[in-house]
């Protein structure tokens, strides 16, 4: 059933993602809504499910994107082992802690494609939108991002999935 | 000496002859005499009470409850206007979409490959990156590296082709490169992407004739886009002393915010491998 759920959720925000949201000139530049996904994933389930998950999530995402091949990969691993780091010594059901970790993420994203973009891109510069681009981002991700992570977790807390991936109620 | 019988048959007779004088009299006189006037001002406010009263009821009854029946007309009447919009929006889309795919065909007759149109289904989930998912693929002759285009310009290019779509870099992607040429003058250089709506020419050397609003078409020496294809046109140009290339800002005649349907141009062997069972 949790299964379930979690590929159906993955598969909805990629489809909304890619074709509503990206046909809404009203919202602009929105965040990858997949971070507060996999943030959840992150503290909800044990390691070893969570982790092929999140990879074959990374993997969809580059495939479907126009970026270098493993960005996704690589921020969806990375973001994975921080929050599993974080989580030993932070409260994952925490609601300031949830708020910022929104954030810092969308913000840490937006960090590494710029670095792409400086280091590995062919015109080694970055775009003129991107302050414009990465501040409507963290709006949205400040606004929309805790709410979305507080509604997954309420889910989960539903399906009587636990948090830290090891039984570890939520403590909120 | 009159008999009681008598007496009442001539008071009745005097009391007819009385009042019949008295009508003849009052029937020829229109003034009203002051017992009407007491009768009217005491009646008249009973009377206009109940008529009032009587009004009221009615107007409550036809504007109110005799309006649930007005209601449920008006609501079908409102359900039939929004049938009526909605057939006509959708024959309006029918319309624009015939438009757009008879502005294809058109187009297509002018190109000398085989094309395929495809439509848009999917954009690229990161606002950094300006790719589009089209819903034809290896199945239907596309192969990685094949120009798409549009009527108005060239679009992008195909990057990645799975059985049965594929991903289309278009060329305000930062990634994209397009040979260039100036329609007018034949300066050379290369497209590149730069943001959401504009692309850079740059390579151009400063020694060339190129002046804001010319066109700019595909050279076709990249191997991908086929030559004379146009782009965009000029509309930023400048020159710093100290660099001997031109640096110019290109707005694409594509409007990549409107993309909904495009064409790939097949090439030879493509199409003839297209063609096997």
């Amino acid at each position: 059933m949790r299964y379930c759920f979690y590929i159906g959720t993955c598969l909805l925000l990629i489809i909304v993602q890619t074709t509503v949201l990206s046909y809404s000139n009203a919202i602009g530049g929105i965040y990858d809504l997949l971070i507060p996904f996999v943030i959840f994933l992150s503290i909800c389930l044990p390691v070893r499910e969570c982790l092929p998950f999140i990879l074959v999530l990374g993997f969809i995402v580059d495939n479907l994107s126009g970026s270098p091949f493993g960005l996704y990969l690589t921020f969806y691993f990375w973001l994975f082992v921080s929050m599993r780091w974080i989580i030993k010594y932070l409260r994952a059901g925490n609601k300031l802690f949830l708020s910022l970790i929104v954030v810092v993420a969308v913000l840490i994203e937006n960090i590494l494609v710029m670095g792409t973009f400086a280091f590995f891109g062919p015109i080694g510069e970055l775009p003129a939108e991107a302050v414009e681009n990465i501040a409507l981002q963290i709006f949205w991700a400040l606004v929309t991002g805790p709410l979305f992570l507080l509604s997954l977790l309420a889910i989960a807390k539903r399906f009587n999935i636990q948090l830290n991936g090891a039984g570890a109620a939520p403590k909120t | 000496m009159f008999s009681k019988k008598m007496v009442l048959i001539v008071g009745g007779v005097v009391l007819i002859t009385v009042n019949v004088i008295l009508l003849s009299v009052t029937s020829k006189s229109q003034s009203t005499s002051g017992f009407g006037r007491v009768g009217l001002s005491f009646v008249a406010p009973f009377q206009e009470l109940v008529t009032r009263s009587v009004r009221f009821a009615r107007e409550i009854w036809e504007h109110y409850f005799f309006l649930v029946s007005v209601y449920q007309e008006n609501e079908e009447l409102k359900k039939s206007l929004n049938d009526a919009i909605e057939k006509n929006n959708q024959w309006n889309e029918l319309k624009l979409a015939n438009d757009r795919l008879r502005n294809l065909l058109s187009f297509q007759k002018s190109l000398t490959n085989r094309v395929v149109a495809a439509e848009v289904i999917g954009k690229d989930p990161s606002v950094w990156f300006k790719t589009v998912i089209i819903d034809k693929g290896k199945a239907d002759g596309l192969q990685k590296g094949l120009p798409v285009v549009l009527p108005q310009g060239i679009a992008g290019q195909a990057i990645e082709a799975s059985d049965r779509y594929s991903k289309v870099m278009l060329i305000i992607d930062r990634n994209s490169a397009v040979d260039a040429l100036v329609q007018r003058s034949r300066a050379r250089g290369i497209i590149k992407g730069a943001s959401a709506d504009q692309c850079r020419f740059e390579f151009v050397l400063r020694k060339n004739d190129v002046q804001i609003g010319d066109t700019v078409v595909t050279s076709g020496f990249d191997g991908v886009y086929p030559k004379g294809l146009r782009i965009g046109h000029v509309s930023d140009l400048s020159e710093r002393s100290s660099d001997i290339f031109y640096e110019i800002t290109v707005t694409p005649f594509v409007d990549f915010e409107k993309l909904e349907e495009v064409l790939v141009i097949l090439r030879p062997e493509t199409e003839a491998s297209a063609s096997e069972p």
